[in-house]
């Protein structure tokens, strides 16, 4: 006799991630409105809450040997190697961005909790859209993420560029949200389902040539509204003025926590839902990979922002990862490889700027940098190591990443996207060198104040930076685990 | 013989990494730790020359499997050839550690930077694979940075970007073309091997061949350089500090015509020659445009910049030729190009450093104040120009000797390079050197000390040993030489 969990498949474990986060979140909330708590056992919460995290992410892994790919609650959550791996991607970015969000909370007054509380609550959401089987769970947690970033984009009230960034990111971001899901709806007009398995079975049993113009649309718009979560150009015009309007701390999460949901959650749709009709969008896919690297690699040259800057090269990440995903299986684990290696750089370099924030007044131009480092060695070289990462010079995990994705892109046959990528790191290389000249080369004229670094942000960027190098010199784990992760769709 | 290897690779990397964590204010150690360090590799290149299998052609040495997933292994080999650049590179790293002042040698990054790039210079020469070649040519590049942004001179934000921007273009068509080897050696071995070995054994269309021979020729052409792609070459010397010259010039150059030799034409002899007559007319434009150009510089620097593109191009002339004897003297040429124009370029940095001037007309007369400096000038500048005896006599005789037979037009042009490099030499010497003291600051310039002499001097004695007995580097370079002349011969046999 199965009682009725056992039939729709309630399982606390698989979304327990989600309810950790969430439940952190509400005991920061408690604790703020009723007692009077001091920061230290608020960090105290914070990080055992994202520990706990971790925890049921191991546990997930554990009810995944048993009982290897299944979906649960009425076919809506799904326990497979991309939501595993997205877990234990999204718990690592909470941990290594933790104490650059309170650093920045205690300099925004009077939020000092808030930005924490929104970030746990963002983190469950993309946590449970990677876990999502049905587009509308997707849907689901993609705007429970999305929504808190908004609000963290613009937690800075006084500062009018974190209310422009608010602003931006809010209304185009809320635009994505209705495109994607009109595309749902659309599927699930044509279809009758909005699973991931159950609309590639429906696409296979009518028959790729026969299936229906609007599911096609509807795909089209799922995809459109997820790659604005990536910044793909078209679709990034959002990027460079959240990145520079936004508090520091939190750039970095914010970046990187829907960068990877979101190309995760791609992956998926390319390999598992779209695996048989996949040809029909690849017009598109290069039209968005040429569009990144041209629009990305151009601006990205004549940026004087810092923030800018690196929100245009993210531009350019996304458009390697993306031409990855779209070159069959192999290519998606090299995009999953190149992922993991850019958000370690990319959080590397965000705690960078948040160390250096205080002495740069939020104006991160590129002059103003001039002679920063000259004093600090550790911060020269950790800086050099992740903008040469991004450069994808070798030694580090960026050329590994880069070296992969070409090769599976040429044996996919699609030379004009080499030569395309290849001629942007050209490009790259001027605009990710500028920045290591001007701050670590090039004197500055006024006498720059020493900085100190806490000990966690020694920590986490000596860790960051290690793997970069790691990687660069020993990619096997990383391409095992990459590999891994699409083992199911070779 | 592994583990030889081994050291010689990463002896250099373990000796920065030294320098690097050691602390500030005991920099009176850094040049010892230095010399001694690169004393190891110098030592180890010494003994090599004893052993027998380091006269042949290539061999592997060793294999990591690197990446398992894809079949990618990293191959270590070695030749003559590389033996007798590994050398070079060796014997020019420890003598610029001797030869910089005390504002360099108690810089931690500095020497730090020269070890990085000795350690990946040592990788170019001694890798036996495409994919571990890119890596450590990509390598160089930071060392490079580092070397000639920090301690650079008054331009060197436009010398260093125009350095960069160049090499990473050229290294791009390296890149793709590794990718496509691979993804062919892929097609046909199952795995991506990427190795000397794998790859002499696959046969590629001749449509392939030619693609990929573009591909990796233009790289590594940019690196060498030829001409019309040489701009970046006088800049980055004139911006580099001393011992970035002594090691752009004497080794970094020859890294391009190392891979045009280890990889373009032996596995591409097809669009070898396809395309050879283009490279030989490059070259010979190169000779005579870079000795012109050089006889017009007023910065002896730049003008010693310049000849090394006309040296250069007697290099790649002797390549593209193509044949035993002027293969041979590409590779003697080579070498003898990396001790002169390190000898010359260490020169310049001694008077440099006294004067804080290299305009020629600053000079003159200074063989009255100088007479040692004056005396080891003149020898350089004689082995530079290619007088009987010296080095430069052997190279640049074999080259026009060999190139002779394939291009008769073309050697004839080359041989008035000779004829300029004598001009630009003596009259430079003849201006810097001869004549009365104009000048006051010159009448009471210090001659060369014992530390200085010591520097500059094996590279005198080398010359000289070359010169008058070429058959000891010629005996290193003969199998390499022959395997790459076999190859175009019958490729060209084939072909008609």
């Amino acid at each position: 006799m199965s009682t009725i969990g056992d039939i729709i498949g309630f399982n606390l474990i698989v979304i327990g991630p989600t309810l950790v986060l969430v439940a952190t979140a509400l005991l920061l909330l408690f604790c703020t409105i009723t007692i009077e708590t001091s920061v230290f056992i608020k960090q105290s919460i914070t990080l055992m809450g994202i520990l706990a995290t971790i925890f049921t992410v191991f546990l997930k892994f554990g009810l995944f040997f048993t009982d290897g790919v299944s979906s649960y609650f009425s076919e809506k959550i799904l326990l497979d190697e991309f939501s595993l791996f997205g877990n234990v991607l999204i718990s690592l970015i909470l941990l290594f961005n933790f104490t650059s969000i309170w650093n920045t909370s205690a300099e925004v007054k009077d939020k000092t909790t808030e930005a924490i509380i929104l970030t746990l609550m963002s983190a469950s959401g993309f946590m449970l859209m990677i876990d999502a089987e049905n587009f509308m769970m997707l849907f689901i947690g993609l705007e429970i993420g999305s929504i808190s970033l908004y609000a963290l984009a613009g937690i800075n009230r006084g500062d009018l560029l974190s209310n422009e960034a608010a602003l931006k990111y809010f209304l185009l971001g809320s635009l994505a949200s209705c495109v994607l899901v009109y595309g749902v709806a659309l599927i699930y007009i044509s279809l009758s389902i909005s699973g991931f398995y159950d609309t590639a079975i429906a696409i296979s049993y009518i028959g790729p040539p026969n299936v229906p113009l609007t599911t096609f649309i509807g795909f089209l718009l799922l995809v459109v509204g997820l790659l604005f979560k990536v910044a793909a150009a078209p679709f990034q015009s959002w990027a460079p003025d959240v990145y520079q309007g936004s508090p520091t701390g939190y750039v970095g999460y914010m970046a990187s926590v829907a960068k990877v949901a979101s190309f995760l959650v791609l992956c998926r749709l390319c390999v598992v839902s779209l695996r048989f009709v996949i040809d029909n969008f690849d017009l598109f896919f290069v039209v968005v990979v040429i569009a990144s690297i041209f629009i990305g690699s151009f601006f990205a040259t004549v940026q004087s922002d810092l923030k800018r800057l690196i929100a245009y090269s993210g531009v350019i990440q996304s458009g390697f990862i993306l031409s990855g995903i779209v070159s069959g299986v192999n290519g998606t684990s090299a995009s999953i490889f190149y992922m993991t290696a850019y958000v370690i750089q990319l959080i590397g370099i965000f705690i960078i700027f948040t160390v250096i924030s205080g002495r740069l007044s939020s104006n991160f131009s590129i002059e103003n940098i001039s002679g920063l480092f000259v004093e600090n060695k550790f911060l020269t070289i950790c800086f050099s190591i992740f903008m040469l990462g991004l450069a994808g010079i070798p030694l580090t995990s960026g050329f590994i990443s880069k070296f992969i994705l070409i090769t599976n892109l040429w044996s996919y046959e699609s030379y004009l996207l080499v030569v395309i990528l290849m001629l942007s790191t050209v490009a790259g290389f001027y605009f990710y060198l500028r920045p290591i000249w001007i701050a670590a080369i090039e004197k500055s004229e006024s006498p720059v104040e020493k900085i100190t670094l806490s000990r966690s942000h020694v920590l986490s960027l000596s860790v960051l930076a290690f793997a970069t190098i790691y990687f660069g010199l020993l990619p096997n784990s990383l391409i095992n685990i990459s590999r891994w992760v699409i083992q199911n769709y070779l | 013989m592994s583990t030889l290897i081994y050291t010689l690779l990463l002896f250099p990397l373990f000796g920065s990494l030294i320098i690097f964590t050691m602390p500030k204010n005991r920099s009176e150690l850094f040049r010892p730790i230095a010399l001694f360090v690169s004393m190891i590799p110098f030592g180890l290149c010494l003994y090599l020359f004893t052993n027998t299998k380091s006269k042949g052609s290539y061999i592997d040495i060793d294999t990591i499997n690197w990446i398992q997933s894809y079949g990618i292994n990293l191959t270590f080999g070695i030749s003559g050839m590389s033996l007798l650049l590994l050398f070079l590179t060796a014997i020019l790293t420890l003598l610029s550690f001797f030869s910089v002042t005390e504002k360099y040698s108690q810089s931690k990054g500095f020497i730090g930077s020269i070890l990085v790039l000795h350690f990946a210079v040592n990788g170019v020469f001694l890798s036996g694979d495409l994919l571990s070649l890119f890596i450590f040519f990509e390598a160089l590049l930071i060392p490079m940075y580092f070397l000639m942004g920090i301690w650079g001179g008054e331009n060197k934000r436009y010398a260093t970007i125009k350095f960069i921007i160049y090499t990473v273009f050229g290294s791009v068509f390296i890149f793709i073309g590794t990718v496509y080897a691979g993804v062919i050696s892929y097609s046909s071995t199952g795995r991506l091997a990427l190795d000397f070995i794998t790859l002499s054994s696959i046969s590629f269309t001749a449509e392939q061949s030619k693609t990929l021979f573009l591909l990796f020729t233009f790289g590594f052409l940019i690196k060498v350089p030829i001409f019309p792609l040489h701009t970046w070459l006088p800049d980055a010397h004139v911006e580099a500090p001393t011992a970035g010259s002594i090691l752009l010039a004497g080794v970094l150059l020859k890294v391009g015509a190392y891979g045009i030799l280890r990889v373009s034409i032996p596995f591409f002899t097809e669009g070898f020659i396809e395309y050879k007559f283009i490279i030989a007319v490059l070259s010979v434009i190169g000779i005579i445009y870079g000795a012109i150009v050089a006889i017009a510089q007023i910065d002896i620097k730049r003008l010693i910049a310049y000849s090394s593109v006309s040296h250069m191009g007697f290099v790649m002339l002797g390549i593209s030729a193509g044949n035993y004897l002027s293969l041979e003297g590409a590779i003697i040429q080579m070498v003898n190009h990396g001790l002169t124009t390190g000898a010359l370029f260490m020169l310049v940095g001694f008077i440099y450093e006294r004067r804080h001037t290299r305009r020629i007309s600053d000079f003159g007369g200074l063989k009255i104040s100088m007479p040692k400096y004056a005396a080891i000038f003149l020898f350089c500048s004689f082995a530079s120009i290619g007088l009987p005896g010296l080095n430069g006599f052997v190279g640049e005789f074999m080259i026009l000797m060999g190139s002779y037979s394939t291009y008769k037009l073309l050697s004839g042009f080359a041989a008035f390079g000779v004829v300029l490099a004598a001009i630009y030499m003596l009259w430079a010497y003849q201006r810097m050197f001869t004549g009365e003291i104009s000048i006051s600051e010159n009448q009471e310039l210090k001659d060369l000390d014992t530390k200085e002499m010591i520097s500059v001097v094996p590279l005198a004695v080398l010359m000289l040993f070359i010169g008058i007995y070429p058959s000891f580097v010629e005996s290193y370079v003969a199998q390499d030489a022959l395997v790459i002349s076999n190859l175009i011969e019958l490729f060209n046999g084939g072909l008609n």
